[in-house]
């Protein structure tokens, strides 16, 4: 059967990926001026932060005060600062879990289906962009924080060593977050999976307190974790600030990412197959 | 003139795990779920050459969007074959996608929050367009839609009509040959269903456009398709021009006279009086025998008329009518 009409105007064929590419960064910048443009939600989000940390820090100056130094040996008031850049990657992390639950559930997932380009990367892409709108926003929330509280500030390069952790260890949860959305296509729910993930996070991640607090056996499980690579490999550099430490928690968030975008994909093949064969 | 669209014995059946009532129905579902199946789609088989405007009508649940689904790519058929442009459409998705715009009256292509301009941006790049063309074409489409004022506004905050406008030119953004519009007016007025109608009939027909319709509004198929394929249960009922569907099943209106009196009496050829609640009056008006403005005046130079209605009979008891006359 032949077709009658021309084939359509498209960009250059050679280049294939880079027109991808261009297309992921598209779907990027427009979830980071979509996070933009809710400026209130930001605005209430940064906010919250500082509420949030006013309370932990306060927290946690007193436990270090009274007890962890002897024990430990970390540095006074580090321990608020650690748990300011975990609750930062935390809080800038959107929840790409429920747009991939609500476009499942609803069908809406179809309308991407019918697009030449794949829905799971562009929804990655467009929320990466979100998270960096995020992470910027509330990186000035806590600069603001910390100026007033009248702590002593991470070094410029510790700063830098954190901003670098901080955004790809979003990465890492923006994925955790995306294969417990494509949850969805089994459970249509992905309330409980999501609730797992939340606290391992809190576990395994060191949301509140440095893994390096547990055991030995299990702050080496935890250490290993995708979670610690999200969260609590970017707080060491509020604690102990150092070059070797940053590769390494650099090479295994990377790892992960590699993992987790593979889970991702098997995940979302297998849901897509069943899409395809049942209708949404 | 080629087919682009060719569908044989196409068929969909969807297995549903039956749930039991109670406590004990539950648990036995679990242990020993007992399936059924339906035939959302029946051996249905049919061709659509290039430029042709079909319409696909019938009552919910007769198999319509399931069949624009299997065509568009995004639904695996249970048996049968159907190609689209030589394209086997579940095999071959992301090829198809390039050459078909598909609109869905309920749901968006846009991003919500975002203004229309910048879904019209991303969308360029997930077609592969070059700038040049793209701006060209979005000109283009922006002036004859008239939505050049509202580029800048988050979708969100658009009428359902504006939208409806934006998803069109969305989905004929990167030149398609093929257009599938499911519901494309539902829930629009009168002036954005005509604007929407207008455009869709005018651009396919400048463009050579190929366009398969799904509606409930009989003034959609009237209007911009010359064919339409009649689905009832899965199955093709009847396939012919609208002109001649026009004139067997489309010639009738629904008037709701509302008045003073409990009922309005009018002695015009061609009109039934249907069942009705005291002080309404709901009149079926044969429009081949007398006109509806007739109808109208003949019922204001009695006066005490309260309100009017005029409303298309339900494509359900158009539908019923095709198949009981399919079946004389």
């Amino acid at each position: 059967m032949r077709s009658m009409h021309p084939p359509i105007s498209r960009g250059p064929a050679a280049l294939p990926s880079l027109n991808a590419l261009r297309g992921l960064v598209t779907a990027a910048r427009m979830g980071a001026v979509g996070t933009l443009a809710g400026w209130p939600v930001l605005l209430g989000r940064g906010c919250f932060y500082v509420v949030a940390m006013s309370i932990l820090a306060a927290l946690w100056d007193k436990v270090a005060a009274e007890r962890v130094p002897h024990a430990l040996a970390l540095p006074v008031g580090g321990l608020a600062i650690y748990v300011g850049v975990t609750e930062w990657i935390m809080m800038s992390t959107p929840a790409i879990h429920l747009r991939l639950e609500d476009d499942i559930r609803s069908g809406a997932l179809e309308v991407h289906l019918l697009r030449p380009k794949l829905y799971l990367a562009q929804k990655i892409a467009e929320t990466v962009g979100g998270l960096a709108a995020r992470t910027s926003v509330i990186a000035f929330a806590a600069a603001s924080l910390l100026l007033v509280s009248g702590r002593v500030a991470p070094t410029p390069t510790a700063f830098a060593y954190i901003a670098v952790l901080g955004l790809v260890g979003g990465m890492v949860i923006v994925l955790l977050y995306a294969v417990t959305g494509l949850c969805a296509f089994w459970l249509r729910r992905t309330m409980p999976v999501y609730l797992i993930v939340q606290k391992m996070l809190f576990l395994l991640g060191g949301l509140f307190a440095p893994v390096s607090f547990y055991p030995r056996w299990m702050a080496g499980i935890s250490e290993a974790s995708p979670f610690a690579a999200a969260l609590y490999w970017p707080g060491v550099q509020a604690l102990n600030p150092s070059a070797a430490l940053f590769w390494r928690a650099l090479g295994l968030q990377v790892i992960w990412i590699g993992l987790l975008s593979a889970l991702a994909a098997l995940v979302w093949s297998a849901g897509l197959r069943k899409v395809l064969r049942q209708g949404v | 003139m080629s087919a682009v669209i060719s569908v044989q014995d196409l068929r969909k059946q969807y297995r549903y795990a039956k749930r039991g009532r109670g406590l004990i129905g539950a648990l036995r579902g679990a242990v020993a779920p007992e399936h059924q199946t339906i035939d959302a789609v029946d051996a249905i088989s049919f061709e659509i050459a290039a430029g042709e405007r079909v319409a696909i009508i019938g009552p919910n649940g007769a198999g319509k969007s399931t069949t624009l689904k299997i065509l568009s790519g995004i639904l695996e058929p249970s048996a049968g074959a159907a190609r689209v442009f030589g394209l086997v459409p579940w095999l071959q998705r992301k090829t198809l996608a390039y050459r078909i715009g598909v609109v869905f009256g309920q749901r968006s292509q846009l991003w919500a929050e975002l203004p229309a301009r910048d879904s019209f941006a991303l969308l360029r790049r997930i077609y592969d367009q070059d700038a040049a063309t793209f701006a060209r074409r979005l000109d283009s489409l922006v002036a004859r839609f008239e939505v050049g004022d509202l580029l800048g506004q988050p979708v969100q905050r658009m009428s359902l009509g504006q939208r409806m406008r934006c998803e069109i030119i969305a989905s004929l953004l990167h030149s398609p040959s093929l257009l599938f519009l499911d519901e494309p007016t539902i829930g629009l007025d009168i002036t954005a269903k005509a604007a929407i109608r207008d455009f869709i009939t005018e651009h396919a027909a400048g463009e050579g456009q190929t366009v398969v319709l799904t509606s409930h509004d009989t003034r959609d198929i009237e209007l911009v398709c010359d064919r339409v394929i009649v689905i009832n249960a899965g199955r093709i009922v009847v396939d012919q021009p609208t002109d001649q569907l026009r004139r067997q099943f489309l010639g009738r209106k629904l008037v709701t006279l509302q008045s003073a009196a409990a009922r309005i009496t009018i002695d015009l050829p061609g009109i039934l009086v249907r069942p009705s609640a005291p002080h309404t009056t709901i009149l079926e008006v044969d429009t081949r025998l007398v006109r509806v403005e007739q109808v109208i005046a003949t019922a204001l130079k009695d006066g005490g008329i309260e309100d009017i209605t005029i409303e298309d009979p339900p494509m359900e008891e158009v539908v019923r009518e095709i198949y009981a006359s399919s079946h004389q």
